[in-house]
């Protein structure tokens, strides 16, 4: 907030200095090193700079002198990314984009609001809920993560299961393209226009092809009723197996979430304690909302469903308290591992659901393999892990170790037939997994995408897609830059 | 990565041990820092993140930075200050964090080496060294600074420097907080220099001691008369122990430890043949019960610490937990309850004042929304920082129902600084203190004249 002079010999500096502002520019040493990393640590890097544009046109500005000085640079929003999308690797200028964070406008009778990229997405739904409306992707981050951010890493959340995510609530964006020109995609909102999807295309790009600076959001809204259940297991192999039939039921969740022990020792170690035994195998958490009619037998089957299954205890959430409470614990379960571990590094697998048993099993065996404990906390309703690889990055090799246990687990999801990544993105972390599934031509029909859109490859260069191999190599990424 | 404990060995006689670039004694504790694994639940907790939207100056990216200087990654240098005294040291993000990181305290430890390394030069080391060293550790002279601002607002001073625009030399927010100051009255502590016990009213059911405080005692002596009113109203002896001081948290914070420390002993010593220790600003009772932190390499004195601060308790907790009177005479009234943060966050009181004040027949609360948010005080924040304090204030104040007549609080501090903020943003609602509003009604069912 103290004002200061510029005091620097870096001309681009000062350049972009009097683009943003002399308060709206980071350089020194003690700043920059809190944009070393964003919520993926394992791997940082110092920026160039770090400048916080309040305006399209400053955007705009910025990396309009950046593509023609070649000085790399990329987006950031709050920095709780988990696969070090924002890291800058190469030197970048950081573009913070935490002081555009106006909610520019809402439009109830269409549904859909229209944000800056640095509005925070639970002040989306904050700001509608008194109105009977909220926004549904709910990562779990989202007290404090941007919609900028969500759009970039096309972000999930608990709720994605029956409601979608990030890209199923995207009804226009406004972009800074890599050369600085502004464009404009779904302008008013109106879903699907003709021609290639590129709101798709945009949603997810992990900021590789373009800045989102204005974002035009569908909202929802509320539903009628709401249901939660807590249920406790002493196998995983129930807790999975209910899963399982709750789906095959034809019962769509909200939500459908599961913690194993490792978590849940976690989470009652950390600042939202909900009681739960520690002794047992796994917890499901699952919800159910819709209209009023129909919700009790819904809650019914699941029941009965949990019961089939040995569960040891089974209940549903007496007031919007309680299951305030279930949620928080279950939405600060990453957070909460600071309570056991130094550190750790989240994996986001994702598998066909029926194969669950077996893939925690082997994630267990990886974490024997490697000496490091593993939680899993995780969306299994859409099967959707999050493998916890737990370490201590003070101790010689042990960061290695859990990178290394952290590609097996991914590893082991592509085997059956999965992803390696449900909503975290690739970034950084999972490049070169990406190889378990795709070829190097079909990672190089994407590179070809991006050169379309980023052909300097100045923006975010190095993450997404791995290094190409020798005989597909046609491009070179920057150097790194001092 | 890795955190290097060495120990220097240069110097035998008096070894000092050393963590990455952190050379002084009272090193900080890496633990507190291992807690945090960045995932950034902290950052819309903490006003001054959002104000500016930098991470430097969020309670994740100041706890990267102290943990890079442990790691020898950065040094200690005049940069360095920007981000760590920029914190309001106000804890929401203690609240907020999944893992529980004690941002504070490590804010705390680190400001007291990174005052160390760059000691304050100029005019800020004088006020510094005149105020905190020379006048809050010694009562007779904040005696003397209150009998002099007594003298300035009766003598006709005020009322003279108001008109001539003489306060107009002053920088903005000193003449701000001229404005705002709060008519002075005599000191509990002097007042009761000789009756050091203060006897309940009725039958006595235990005996307590009451910290009167440096600026609580000069500009709010008649918050420590109510204290003792609604202490000894149920059933509390009450002694005011002659020779307790300054809590040292405004040390502190500026990263004084040593002072802090100095500060301590004697406010141990002071209240050593006490059951309890009743407090009723929030800086202070949260300093109280920290006092141990800054005695981690004294295990003689962290011992008698420890002992101290379980004695320690906040006024409207106590008053509580012991099963207060409610008051029987209304008191018509609409009023907000702002938590202050070191009762909120340094203390995880919440509802216990809510309580008191509902317990009132004739109140009604309104609630504030995000009513645990700073209002910039942060004890002489406002001063230290006053552009980032009026900031953090405007957004208080634009949380603050209109239809209130009343903002209560428990902390002096906020009570300058909302006083401040109700005269520059056009308000009209008046500052209470929790235990004021418990005492009015005491008073009113007692057949007392009582006018709010």
């Amino acid at each position: 907030m103290r004002k200061r002079l510029i005091a620097t010999n870096d001309p681009h500096i000062q350049a972009l200095a009097r683009i943003v502002g002399e308060t709206a520019i980071l350089y020194r040493k003690e700043d920059l090193m809190a944009y070393d990393c964003d919520g993926f640590t394992v791997h940082r890097h110092l920026p160039r700079a770090v400048v916080f544009p309040n305006s399209t046109e400053q955007v705009a500005a910025v990396v309009k002198y950046c593509h023609e000085h070649d000085l790399p640079f990329l987006a950031r929003g709050a920095g709780t990314g988990l696969s070090g999308g924002a890291i800058p690797l190469n030197g970048e200028v950081v573009i913070s984009l935490t002081r555009m964070k106006r909610l520019l406008h809402v439009d109830l009778e269409n549904r859909r609001a229209v944000v800056e990229p640095g509005f925070v997405n639970l002040k989306l739904t904050n700001s509608v809920a008194h109105r009977g409306y909220y926004y549904a992707p709910d990562p779990s981050s989202q007290y404090c993560c941007t919609i900028g951010g969500n759009v970039a890493e096309n972000a999930g959340g608990a709720h994605c299961l029956k409601y979608g995510v990030t890209t199923n609530h995207i009804l226009g964006l406004e972009v800074v393209l890599p050369n600085g020109e502004v464009i404009e995609i779904g302008a008013n909102g109106v879903p699907d226009p003709p021609g290639y999807d590129l709101l798709g295309l945009l949603t997810g790009s992990e900021g590789t092809l373009g800045i989102v600076t204005k974002i035009t959001v569908r909202l929802l809204k509320n539903p009628e009723a709401k249901q939660t259940v807590l249920a406790y297991f002493d196998e995983v192999e129930d807790a999975s197996q209910t899963v399982s039939d709750i789906i095959s039921a034809g019962i769509v969740p909200a939500a459908l979430e599961m913690m194993d022990q490792t978590a849940i020792e976690a989470v009652e170690a950390a600042a939202f304690p909900v009681g739960h035994p520690k002794d047992i195998a796994a917890l499901l958490l699952i919800e159910v909302d819709g209209i009023s009619a129909g919700i009790d037998e819904q809650i019914n089957d699941i029941l009965t469903i949990c019961r089939r299954h040995h569960v040891r205890e089974v209940k549903v959430a007496q007031s919007e308290e309680e299951r305030a409470r279930w949620w928080a614990n279950r939405k600060t379960g990453f957070g909460a591992m600071g309570a056991i571990s130094p550190d750790y590094l989240v994996q986001d697998g994702v598998i066909p659901r029926s194969r669950l048993p077996e893939v925690l099993n082997e994630i267990a065996n990886i974490s024997r393999k490697y000496g490091l404990r593993i939680a899993n906390i995780f969306h299994a309703g859409d099967g959707n892990l999050h493998p916890l690889v737990l370490f201590d990055a003070s101790k010689p090799g042990e960061t290695e170790r859990a990178l290394a246990a952290g590609s097996e687990c991914l590893k082991a999801c592509a085997a059956v037939g999965g992803s390696i990544t449900g909503e975290h993105g690739v970034g950084i972390e999972k490049k070169e997994e990406m190889r378990f599934i795709f070829t190097d031509e079909e990672i190089l029909a994407q590179t070809a995408i991006r050169d379309v859109f980023n052909p300097k490859n100045l923006l975010n260069a190095g993450k997404l897609f791995p290094t190409p191999g020798r005989c597909v190599e046609t491009k070179r990424i920057p150097s790194a830059v001092k | 990565m890795s955190t290097i404990i060495n120990e220097r060995t240069d110097s035998p006689a008096c070894a000092t041990a050393s963590l990455g670039n952190y050379r002084f004694p009272d090193l900080p504790d890496p633990s507190k820092w291992a807690d945090c694994v960045h995932c950034g639940m902290c950052l819309e907790s903490c006003p001054t993140y959002e104000q500016t939207g930098q991470e430097q100056h969020s309670p994740r990216g100041r706890v990267h930075l102290m943990k890079s200087v442990g790691e020898g990654k950065l040094e200690l240098t005049p940069d360095l200050l920007d981000p760590i005294f920029t914190c309001l040291d106000c804890r929401a993000c203690t609240t907020a964090c999944p893992a529980d990181v004690d941002v504070g305290g490590l804010i705390e430890q680190v400001r007291g080496q990174l005052r160390q390394a760059v000691p304050l030069t100029g005019w800020k080391a004088l006020v510094s060294d005149v105020f905190l060293k020379g006048i809050f550790p010694h009562p007779s002279r904040l005696d003397w600074l209150g009998r002099l601002l007594k003298w300035y607002q009766k003598s006709g001073l005020q009322t003279a420097a108001r008109k001539t625009g003489l306060l107009r030399v002053m920088p903005d927010h000193l003449a701000e907080m001229e404005a705002i100051l709060p008519a002075i009255g005599t000191p509990v502590r002097k007042k009761y220099q000789h009756q050091p016990l203060i006897k309940a009213k009725g039958e006595t059911k235990r005996t307590v001691a009451v910290l009167t405080g440096c600026v609580m005692d000069v500009m709010f002596s008649d918050i420590n008369e109510a204290t003792i009113r609604v202490l000894t109203h149920n059933g509390n002896d009450v002694v005011i122990v002659p020779d307790q001081t300054c809590c040292g948290a405004l040390h502190v914070h500026a990263g004084d430890r040593e002072t802090g420390r100095k500060l301590a002993k004697q406010n141990i010593e002071a209240f050593r043949d006490v059951d309890h220790v009743i407090v009723n600003a929030a800086g202070c009772g949260c300093m109280l019960k920290e006092y141990p932190e800054l005695f981690r390499d004294d295990p003689e004195w962290h011992e008698k610490a420890e002992q101290f601060a379980a004695k320690v308790e906040d006024v409207s907790k106590f008053l509580h937990d012991t099963g207060f009177k409610a008051p029987k005479a209304e008191l018509n009234v609409r009023l907000t309850y702002h938590d202050a943060c070191h009762l909120a966050h340094g203390q995880g009181i919440r509802q216990e004042p809510r309580a008191l004040i509902e317990s009132i027949p004739g109140v009604e609360m309104v609630a504030m929304p995000n009513a645990d948010r700073c209002c910039g005080s942060a004890g002489i924040y406002n001063l230290t920082h006053p552009e980032m304090a009026q900031a953090v204030l405007e957004s208080k104040m634009q949380n603050v129902p209109q239809e209130v007549e009343l903002i209560s609080m428990g902390n002096p501090g906020c009570m300058l600084q909302m006083a401040l903020g109700v005269k520059k943003y056009g308000r009209s609602q008046k500052i209470v203190h929790t235990v004021q509003l418990l005492d009015w009604a005491y008073q009113k069912e007692e057949g007392k004249d009582v006018r709010i």
